[in-house]
């Protein structure tokens, strides 16, 4: 019953009663955008150089990263999984991309669709092994997970490539304006391609229908499988994104920049699209959601860092953030419920 | 004949149990430095740990969920306990309950949200990670306690009798007490009567929420458990300890034939699959291969067990639907 009145809640959204300010002020992104700016404004009034271009633009830049982190882990919740590989992926592209570019002197911009394709490969590997085995992809992405970093720790010897072609450094540290990172920019322009992409392609519609309700999705003639396959492999391509971006922020690419088997990547992937409104039992996304969310963590916690927060304890306020985002989360869909708007 | 040849091998043990053996042998065979008495002592020692972090995930996997949180409650525990004997010159024994009570509360307190709130397991877990490893290496700022007092060291490196560990020990009486529990105690039943389905065990009048609460106190017990007997081995309070829990806490249940939807779980496959992986990683080691493999081999053996599992189902299914 709950799934049949979840799926028209995707597709036929005038349907639903409640007025439409009401819907706006309890949605996710209204309040986060508060959140932002309340935060925004006091970091700006009591922390001195908060607001200096410099500032602005590491901010800037680290949302870009968080936020594409967060979509790759938002293009498979859509199918009510998970991949707890993105890390993994993130970093193997990486250093895929770090093999073309330095050892085999293969041009850049050959090099990093090269990178992404190899992504998108590793989250079909995923997605095939999910939807052929039958088995939770909590379980196939952790095991992923493991082969993945274990392998790319072994053909690398945990060496970094460092020598990369000066022109990718550059890039992470290219500034428009003075403050705006081009990689900010380079994800809003990939946050459009998403939305239009959900919005508007017959692909990104079956996504959602599938991870609504994958039985009336399969009886209205999509083929579910494949489309969790592409779900798999679009958060592959996405990570091995977020990967080059971080590659360029350091003008390397490092083994152990995602952490021990990737691992650091997990909560700012689960943060931003939980934070966003993504429904973590699938069929809803909100790419925009996840822009605000990782918008709100990055403030944050830059914020903190500024106010002399230990940075151990700044982990420990996120991990906070995140169980009170779906807390709120839970209430307010409690209080949609009780006004029959869902 | 055929039909009790089968019922063996429905066993969830005995597959395992067998490769253990076979790679036992095998191993022995080309390298018999293998069963030298000084090797089998180092590989009972980290069965042993390895076998108490394993429980504090099936005891999960049992109810149907998954702790992402066991090792930063383990790390965690292990960094209190040996802080409060080094600043405060608390006696081990007293610390060690300390230990375990911090363990069994953060544990309890991960369940009671997971139950009051109902939201899933994994992303509540994932929160408890970031906050319980925040805390941790708050504390610790990410340098080791050396205050480990003797009493403590030689629990963890010196042997009880023969090649056998004093660390052994723990191990066996969490084994018992686990077996014990799904076997014969009320609370136990519950937990594989929730895994098994949740609305069935809901209706007949079973507390969900408390038993919930149970499972994870006990999940946080186990972890305690195992922060401690790695701080004894490793002589230092590391805040790193629990960090590579994650993979190995999954592999063992799963290859001892637990049913990752929950309800179906087996104390002694589970420790013949932590057999299987000390047996690999010491292999691994003993033939001078990459250790970088063994992350591969780990996520290698889970697909393996996933498969095998999934085989088993299929057949039991099939079966179940000839004799119906």
């Amino acid at each position: 019953m709950t799934d049949t009145l979840h799926a028209t809640d995707n597709f036929m959204p005038e349907q639903r009663r409640g007025s439409a300010v009401m819907r706006l002020a309890l949605s996710n992104e209204l309040g986060l955008a508060v959140l932002i700016a309340i935060a925004f404004g006091a970091f700006a009034i009591t922390l001195p150089g908060f607001t200096s271009p410099f500032s602005l633009f590491t901010i800037g830049r680290q949302i870009g990263i968080d936020t594409m982190i967060g979509l790759a882990m938002m293009a498979v919740i859509v199918t009510g999984g998970l991949d707890l590989s993105v890390g993994a992926i993130g970093v193997c592209a990486a250093m895929v991309f770090g093999f073309l570019a330095q050892k085999m002197g293969i041009p850049l911009p050959l090099a990093a669709p090269g990178a992404i394709l190899f992504g998108a490969v590793l989250g079909f590997i995923n997605g095939y092994t999910v939807v052929r085995s039958g088995v939770h992809s909590f379980i196939i992405t952790l095991a992923s997970m493991s082969i993945f970093f274990g392998v790319m720790i072994f053909l690398t010897q945990a060496q970094s490539f460092n020598e990369l072609p000066a022109s990718v450094q550059a890039l992470g540290k290219l500034r428009v304006g003075g403050m705006v990172s081009v990689l900010l920019l380079i994800t809003l322009a990939v946050c459009a391609a998403l939305s239009i992409f959900y919005r508007y392609t017959v692909l990104g519609r079956q996504m959602l229908a599938a991870g609504a309700n994958p039985r009336a999705a399969e009886l209205s003639g999509i083929r579910t499988g494949r489309v969790i396959i592409s779900c798999h492999m679009l958060t592959g391509a996405l990570a091995a994104f977020a990967g080059l971006m971080l590659t360029a922020r350091t003008g390397a690419a490092v083994p152990s920049m995602a952490g021990h088997l990737g691992q650091d990547w997990l909560l700012p992937a689960f943060l931003a699209p939980v934070l966003g409104g993504t429904l973590l039992s699938g069929g809803r996304v909100s790419v925009v959601g996840t822009l605000l969310g990782a918008t709100f963590v990055t403030i944050m916690t830059s914020g903190l860092l500024l106010m002399r927060v230990g940075e151990f304890w700044i982990l420990a306020c996120l991990g906070l953030m995140l169980l009170l985002a779906v807390l709120a989360d839970r209430f307010r869909q409690q209080v949609l419920r009780a006004r029959g708007m869902i | 004949m055929a039909l009790s040849f089968t019922r063996i091998f429905d066993n969830d043990w005995v597959g395992p149990g067998l490769v253990s053996l076979a790679a036992i042998i095998g191993i022995s065979i080309f390298q018999p430095s293998f069963l030298s008495p000084f090797n089998i002592f180092v590989l009972l020692s980290a069965i042993s740990v390895n076998m108490v972090i394993a429980l504090g995930q099936l005891v999960i996997i049992a109810i149907g969920q998954m702790n992402l949180a066991l090792g930063a409650f383990g790390g965690l525990v292990a960094i209190c306990f040996v802080a409060i004997m080094e600043l405060y010159g608390v006696p081990p024994i007293l610390a060690t309950v300390i230990g375990l009570a911090i363990g069994a509360l953060a544990g309890g307190l991960t369940g009671f949200v997971i139950a009051r709130t109902g939201i899933s397991a994994f992303i509540i877990t994932l929160a408890g990670l970031q906050i319980f490893k925040g805390i941790n290496l708050g504390i610790t700022e990410a340098q080791p306690f050396y205050g480990v007092p003797q009493s403590v060291k030689d629990f963890g490196n010196l042997s009880m009798l023969g090649p056998i560990p004093w660390l052994v020990l723990p191990m066996i009486i969490a084994s018992l007490g686990m077996w014990y529990l799904f076997a014969r105690l009320r609370i136990g039943r519950y937990i594989l009567a929730i895994g098994g389905n949740r609305t069935a065990a809901e209706l007949s009048g079973i507390n969900v929420t408390a038993t919930i609460i149970w499972a994870h106190a006990i999940s946080g017990l186990l972890a305690a458990i195992a922060g401690m007997m790695l701080v004894a081995r490793l002589q230092i309070g590391q805040p790193t300890i629990g960090d590579d829990w994650l993979i190995s806490s999954f592999a063992a249940p799963v290859i001892g034939g637990a049913v990752l939807a929950g309800g179906h779980v087996s104390v002694a496959g589970t420790f013949f699959g932590v057999v299987i992986i000390a047996i690999i990683t010491q292999a691994l080691v003993l033939f001078a291969i990459d250790p970088f493999v063994v992350q591969i081999v780990l996520g290698g053996l889970i697909l393996w067990a996933v498969g095998i599992n999934r085989l088993r189902e299929l057949r039991v299914a099939k079966f179940n639907a000839r004799t119906a």
